[in-house]
């Protein structure tokens, strides 16, 4: 891209040294003829004496004829059309075209004003909302350690609740089996005492055979063992 | 002394044959052509620029947008503050139409800077002149023709002097030196152009006494290329210079002296 560009601009420069010599023959060596055929034949009209071949100021005025009119001096026809041409440049511009352009800068500064002003609005908003979800995240947390709290507390009553029936039943169940125990153990002694009467009632009777009788021998045993229990307690 | 070999007078450089209408007060020539075509380059430049109005300028859009707040900053602003506000557009145009009249100067196959005939610098100063001028009365009502001459604080005997000096200052000078600023200038450079190309062409293509010339032909159109830039820069700032000078001279009618 650079590279065409910069052939396009060398060839701009060399096509303007091939166009430059053209102003040279701007106005055409024919006109300038004609120019000069008229001044001279003016000047020879002028000065009579010239035809007679002398006179200085024949001289001169012919001298004259060379010299380039000044550039000073502006064409009227030039004034004209430039005048009007710029005049008509003016009045498009300065009615029509500014205007246009005008509307749309404005339209655009506007555009951007209110971008912007909607940018720092939707900015607050949105401050402010992340402000109270903050303050709704703080509240959720309180919330939620009070929660917490309350189920600690509630585990904590829940716990020594269960504990405490636990050691009641574990109470209940060493009485219940103490009883058992107790009784058991009073049944056992009836069972014993009873085995022991009947052993010795016979062991008796055949030591002293019949020499008391059988009712009498029962009570003598049943003294002598109740004698025994409460000696053993 | 080249152009003395070549031309029979300077005026070869600068006239030109009429299209329509030769030799008549209605004679259109090459320069009233330029004259017109920079008129519609301007028109185009801003008629698309201005109605486009896409929100994002591109193209055409941008240039006529920072063209036109270029001139409003750099010379309604800066030379008249927030009352140049609603000159801009005077200005604007004034700038690139001189700049497009000016820039024909280094186009190629034109070449030829239609502000380099007196008749369009000097119709340009003319409207500059009445535009301050009445700018003057319309700020400042009928005492602006003298406040504008007579400058606050200058002891009596010296007004003598000084209020002549003024009027001729202001009122006769200031659209003449605004003319020949331009007008000499953009002829400078069209000298200065056609001399580095007939000394190109006579070393490079015509060659009347030689081989040997050959040798000294890059340097006159080294220069050529040279000024062809440097005329660009002087299109541009005769533009500025102009403008902004016309900007200075209604700020300065819209306020009295203090």
């Amino acid at each position: 891209m650079r590279i065409r560009r910069l052939l396009l601009g060398a060839l701009l420069v060399v096509g303007s040294v091939a166009a430059l010599p053209t102003p040279a023959h701007a106005a055409g060596a024919k006109d300038h003829a004609k120019k000069l055929y008229a001044c001279v034949q003016k000047a020879v009209e002028e000065h009579p004496e010239a035809k007679k071949g002398e006179g200085e100021e024949f001289e001169n005025a012919l001298e004259d004829c060379k010299k380039a009119a000044s550039l000073l001096i502006p064409a009227l026809p030039e004034i004209l059309w430039g005048g009007l041409a710029f005049v008509i440049v003016l009045i498009v511009l300065t009615k029509f075209a500014f205007p246009a352009l005008k509307k749309g800068l404005k339209a655009r500064e506007d555009k951007i004003r209110e971008d912007l002003e909607a940018a720092s609005r939707a900015r607050e908003e949105a401050e402010a909302e992340s402000a109270q979800y903050r303050s709704a995240i703080g509240d959720a947390r309180s919330e939620a350690n009070t929660i917490l709290e309350e189920a600690r507390a509630d585990a904590e009553r829940v716990r020594r609740d269960v504990v405490a029936r636990a050691e009641s039943e574990a109470a209940e169940i060493r009485e219940r089996a103490q009883e058992d125990i107790r009784l058991a153990q009073e049944r056992a002694m009836a069972d014993l005492r009873a085995q022991v009467a009947d052993l010795s009632i016979g062991l008796a009777e055949k030591v002293v055979e019949r020499n008391l009788d059988r009712d009498t021998q029962r009570a003598l045993i049943d003294s002598y063992i109740d004698s025994v229990g409460s000696g053993s307690r | 002394m080249v152009l003395a070999e070549l031309l029979p007078n300077i005026n070869e450089l600068f006239e030109w044959k009429g299209l329509v209408g030769p030799h008549t007060w209605y004679e259109f020539n090459k320069v009233s052509l330029m004259a017109f075509v920079s008129t519609i380059i301007c028109i185009a430049l801003f008629w698309i620029g201005g109605t486009r109005r896409r929100l994002v300028p591109s193209g055409v859009q941008n240039v006529a947008e920072a063209g036109y707040l270029a001139v409003e900053d750099n010379i309604a602003l800066a030379a008249m503050g927030e009352e140049g506000r609603k000159w801009t557009p005077f200005f604007a145009t004034m700038f690139f139409w001189i700049f497009f009249i000016n820039i024909w100067s280094v186009v190629p196959f034109v070449q030829f800077p239609a502000t380099s005939r007196f008749a369009i610098p000097l119709f340009l100063a003319l409207v500059s002149w009445l535009t301050f001028i009445i700018a003057g009365f319309v700020y400042q009502g009928p005492k602006y023709f003298f406040s504008n001459i007579n400058p606050p604080g200058v002891p009596g005997p010296m007004k003598i002097i000084v209020i002549p000096i003024e009027f001729f200052s202001k009122y006769l000078v200031r659209p003449f030196s605004l003319a020949v600023r331009l007008f000499a200038n953009m002829t400078a450079g069209h000298v200065l152009l056609a001399i580095f190309a007939i000394m190109t062409n006579e070393l490079a293509i015509s060659r009347n006494s030689g081989t040997f010339q050959l040798i000294f032909a890059p340097l006159p159109f080294l220069g050529l290329i040279a000024f062809t830039a440097f005329e660009l820069l002087v299109a541009v700032l005769q533009a500025f210079i102009f403008t902004i000078l016309t900007a200075v001279y209604i700020n300065e009618s819209a306020h009295a002296e203090h």
